[in-house]
């Protein structure tokens, strides 16, 4: 295995909130490799966004980074000044954001944001201007050269998530984090978008780190999933094995509600039960222990740590997928409320 | 070879949706009020620029005409109390209101914009001590802040100016702070600070370009507020001195006469009015030119 170029260690964001302290990233810990293409998936408030933030501290207020290390060339990027980390923003690390129409500076030239992006860490400017013609050729937006001169809502959607992608190129960045780079766009776009950082992935050798909701997308693209839940990695793994075998009760239901082309006609969509925890007030034990299907009595009280359960692959879970489906028929459950494979209900473990 | 390039060139169309100024002066042109209202502000600015160089008799010229002289052929105006062309001062004047409108708000936009826009993108303690400050400012009565400084450091054009920009710099500060709090929540300030900007390109080119409308129609109402507040303090005394006229203080000076020669109150009252109104036309039609929500 070669050497990692980011190590997130125990990473730990909070939100000082009217109501209390949310715990948004809660002891996060995980690898990326030169040249991979890393997913991390969760559904909305899981924390997945906000540990990319917290990455480049970038977290919004009333956020907080309170613990943990992110190890970039032997620098701890949560520890170095304020205009060190401005320097490694945009020129080793890079970000690309959800929305292109929000992202872009809606009064700016396309090509002069583009410029500036270089601009910033010491391209002169005639320097810039040459390289943007040939970024926005690279991320294949057509007539670039007359391009450079339009206003950002003169552009599609798709050719602004381009530009936005010109500009996270633009200073060869050895990791490109993208925040759902595709979720504002339509079905046939986004194929396109996923193809390009596909692209660009393999050619540049630049690691990326794609946050997404969508497994989709994590299948797609990325090498290697991450699966986050209420703020805690649940699961990773190689993408395949993970399709393959989720041996988390979540990335088990998460990949069960993506719809399939060649499920029965008269088959629902199972989607999960329950919503997704309060973060003020988190559960006692498990944190899907409420939601989950396989609970059993230690779940309540006990919270499990991250384990090996296959070759590279680790999940946070006191009775995986494998023994679910030995001992609770997982496969065959139609239904799959909360408690329903392992009959364990609320008031059961006293 | 040579004409390649010129085919090119003409075969490649104009792009049909026009930019955010090149749209608000599509829309400015056609509102008719606000359009006069420019015409008239620019044959203003052309009889300022014209009167550096000429205006009928000398401005400060005594018994050129009988005192009180109503308006005739020879002085369209009348001549005041001292027997001085009225046109030819009231030609200076609009020199000094132009000076004092344009030249104010321009300091306003050097103190109000940057101060807006610390305290804004900063908050914390910044903002607070900023907005502390500004609401001393409204605290006070702008009109005993303006005759003490201008008592203070004597009534000269310049400090005339700095007295209004002392009493008239919250309301851009104000503006821009908040325009910069809403602005600093969007996700290209997000965008910009990822890809490494500097706070000062931050606050510059990202976030005050976005704001330049308001500030824009904030500036153009500013005018005609300083330019009245100027023609007040010299009509009380405290403005531009004698002999240079201002507006104002030649109302002040035909107060005495207005039953006799009421022309000399009438004149520069008029003229004030219309320059007041004109610019309060255009800053209307530059808000509605400028807002995004009225487009089309």
């Amino acid at each position: 295995m070669p050497t990692p170029i980011l190590q997130v260690r125990d990473l730990r964001t909070q939100f000082l909130t009217d109501g209390g302290i949310v715990t948004a990233v809660d002891g996060v810990s995980f690898d990326l490799y030169p040249g991979e293409s890393l997913g991390i998936v969760g559904e909305s408030g899981s924390g997945k966004s906000v540990t990319a933030l917290s990455l480049l501290r970038l977290v919004p207020d009333p956020g907080k980074i309170v613990g943990g290390q992110v190890l970039f060339r032997n620098e701890d990027l949560l520890q170095i000044s304020e205009d060190e980390i401005r320097q490694i923003r945009g020129r080793d690390i890079a970000m690309i954001f959800q929305d292109p129409q929000s992202s872009l500076n809606p009064v700016l030239k396309t090509g002069f944001q583009v410029d500036e992006a270089m601009l910033a860490h010491g391209k002169t400017k005639a320097e810039a201007h040459a390289r943007t013609i040939e970024l926005l050729k690279k991320v294949r937006i057509p007539a670039a050269e007359s391009r450079v001169k339009d206003f950002p809502h003169q552009l599609s959607g798709g050719m602004r998530q381009r530009a936005m992608i010109a500009m996270g190129l633009a200073n060869t960045p050895s990791i490109l984090i993208a925040d759902e780079p595709t979720t504002a766009l339509d079905v046939t776009v986004q194929a396109q978008i996923l193809e390009l950082l596909a692209d660009l992935n393999r050619e540049l050798g630049m690691a990326i780190m794609m946050i997404t909701h969508n497994m989709g997308v994590v299948a797609g693209l990325c090498s290697r999933v991450i699966v986050m839940y209420a703020g805690q990695i649940v699961e990773e793994g190689p993408v395949e094995q993970i399709f393959d075998s989720p041996q988390h009760p979540y990335t088990w239901s998460l990949l069960r509600s993506i719809p399939r082309v060649d499920a029965l006609r008269h088959e629902r969509l199972r989607s999960i039960e329950g919503i997704a925890p309060d973060l003020l007030h988190p559960p006692a034990g498990c944190r899907f222990h409420p939601r989950c299907p396989f609970r059993i009595e230690k779940c309540f009280t006990d919270d499990p740590t991250l384990q090996d359960v296959a070759p590279n692959q680790r999940a946070k879970c006191w009775v995986t997928m494998e023994r679910a489906r030995r001992e609770m028929h997982a496969d065959d459950l139609v239904n799959i409320q909360p408690g329903a494979g392992s009959g364990v209900r609320p008031g059961d473990q006293t | 070879m040579a004409v390649a390039p010129a085919i090119r060139a003409a075969s490649v169309p104009e792009p049909a949706q026009a930019s955010l100024w090149t749209d608000a002066w599509r829309r400015l042109r056609r509102n008719r009020l606000a359009l006069a209202a420019a015409i008239y502000l620019v044959l203003l600015v052309a009889v300022a620029l014209v009167a550096l160089f000429y205006t009928p008799y000398r401005m400060s010229a005594t018994g050129i005409a009988p005192d009180y002289a109503p308006p005739s052929l020879a002085h369209w105006f009348g001549a005041d109390n001292l027997g001085r062309d009225q046109l030819s001062r009231l030609m200076i004047g609009a020199q000094i209101s132009l000076v004092v409108g344009v030249g104010t708000q321009l300091l306003v936009l050097a103190v109000g914009v940057p101060i807006g826009l610390l305290a804004g993108y900063y908050r914390g303690w910044i903002d607070s001590v900023v907005t502390f400050i500004i609401n001393v400012f409204y605290g006070v009565p702008d009109l005993l802040v303006a005759l003490i400084l201008v008592f203070l450091l004597g009534p000269s054009l310049a400090n005339i100016i700095i007295a209004i920009v002392a009493t008239r710099w919250m309301d851009m500060a104000r503006l821009v702070r908040g325009q910069t709090l809403a602005l600093r929540e969007r996700e290209f300030v997000e965008a910009g600070r990822a890809s490494g900007a500097k706070p000062m390109k931050m606050l510059f080119g990202h976030i005050m370009p976005n704001a330049l409308g308001p500030i824009i129609v904030q500036a153009t109402f500013g005018v005609p507020a300083a330019i009245l507040f100027e023609a007040f303090l010299s009509f009380l005394g405290a403005g531009v001195q004698q002999p240079t006229p201002s507006w104002g203080s030649m109302a002040k000076d035909g107060v005495d006469a207005i039953r006799f020669a009421p022309h000399m109150v009438i004149i520069p009252s008029i003229a004030l009015s219309l320059t007041l109104m004109a610019f309060n036309f255009l800053g209307d039609g530059l808000r509605d030119a400028l807002d995004p929500r009225s487009r089309r």
